[in-house]
């Protein structure tokens, strides 16, 4: 369990600016962030629902898309046929 | 690029940069061809291509820096240029129209806001990829650059051709979307969206 879930509480319901927090929130999770990004995270982490559901709600997306997206196998001639045709073309 | 005057690579430096610096990424390369042309022989005749003009212009690639971003924004430009014209898919919503209604500064995130945790983790992988391969294209690809390849905003700004700031926001617009998506494959889960 989150530890910031238990303040839920003192966190005010309405976020002032998401479209602005948001994009910032989901920069921090691409590893985008400043140098001051810990910080920044936190504070908004405990004092804003919106801020708060929305991170963990992306943070869970990244991991499913990264984790069980479709992976294409390569077709087992590809590599083959690129080299033969680099032959060609030498 | 081309402003730099660099020495041309000889045979074997040409064969040593193909074999160690372009090849290991073509299992990246076929998944994100076929990821924008959703069929196997597209997508291999776009990653061959793609090889193919890696090597025929590998004077212009500087040995030992991102090989693979650089043949992630050849094979982008050459899907703009000759796939996406042929493509069998049918085109999608117009992107442009989807970006100018989600440049609004107001996105309704009451939408999506109810779009929980829990549904998201139990979602199969076959639903997040459809949901994925549901979005134009542009959307789909920063996706696809950022969160399933690794790329950072810098890279996916060259890939692209576009500033920093658009990918970031065309990301954000992009996750708006999938979420929509998730949220209609939550809902007909049986899963209650409502608090």
């Amino acid at each position: 369990m989150d530890k910031n879930q238990d303040t839920s509480g003192q966190r005010k319901l309405k976020c002032s600016d998401e479209n602005k927090c948001f994009e910032l929130l989901e920069s921090i999770l691409d590893g985008e962030g400043e140098a001051d990004t810990k910080e920044v995270l936190d504070e908004k982490l405990a004092k804003c629902q919106p801020c708060f559901e929305h991170y963990h709600l992306e943070k869970v997306i990244k991991e499913i898309l990264q984790n069980k997206c479709t992976k294409h196998m390569l077709p087992s001639e590809l590599a083959e046929t690129i080299r033969q045709k680099i032959q060609e073309i030498k | 690029m081309s402003e730099v005057q660099r020495k041309k690579y000889s045979d074997k430096e040409k064969n040593n940069i193909f074999d160690h610096e372009f090849m290991p990424h073509i299992d990246s390369m076929y998944n994100f061809a076929y990821r924008l042309t959703f069929d196997e022989d597209d997508a291999k005749d776009l990653v061959q291509d793609t090889y193919l003009k890696a090597y025929r212009f590998i004077n212009s690639f500087e040995k030992g820096t991102n090989a693979k971003a650089w043949l992630f924004r050849i094979l982008k430009n050459s899907f703009i240029n000759e796939y996406r014209k042929k493509s069998k898919q049918p085109s999608k919503v117009d992107y442009q129209e989807v970006e100018t209604y989600y440049n609004s500064d107001n996105v309704d995130y009451s939408m999506t806001s109810d779009l929980r945790v829990d549904a998201v983790k139990d979602m199969l992988g076959d639903e997040i990829s459809n949901a994925l391969n549901s979005l134009a294209v542009d959307f789909r690809t920063v996706i696809i650059l950022c969160d399933l390849e690794g790329f950072t905003y810098e890279e996916m700004a060259k890939i692209l051709d576009i500033p920093i700031g658009t990918v970031r926001s065309r990301l954000h617009r992009a996750r708006n979307l999938l979420k929509d998506k998730l949220r209609s494959y939550a809902e007909n889960m049986g899963y209650d969206t409502d608090e």
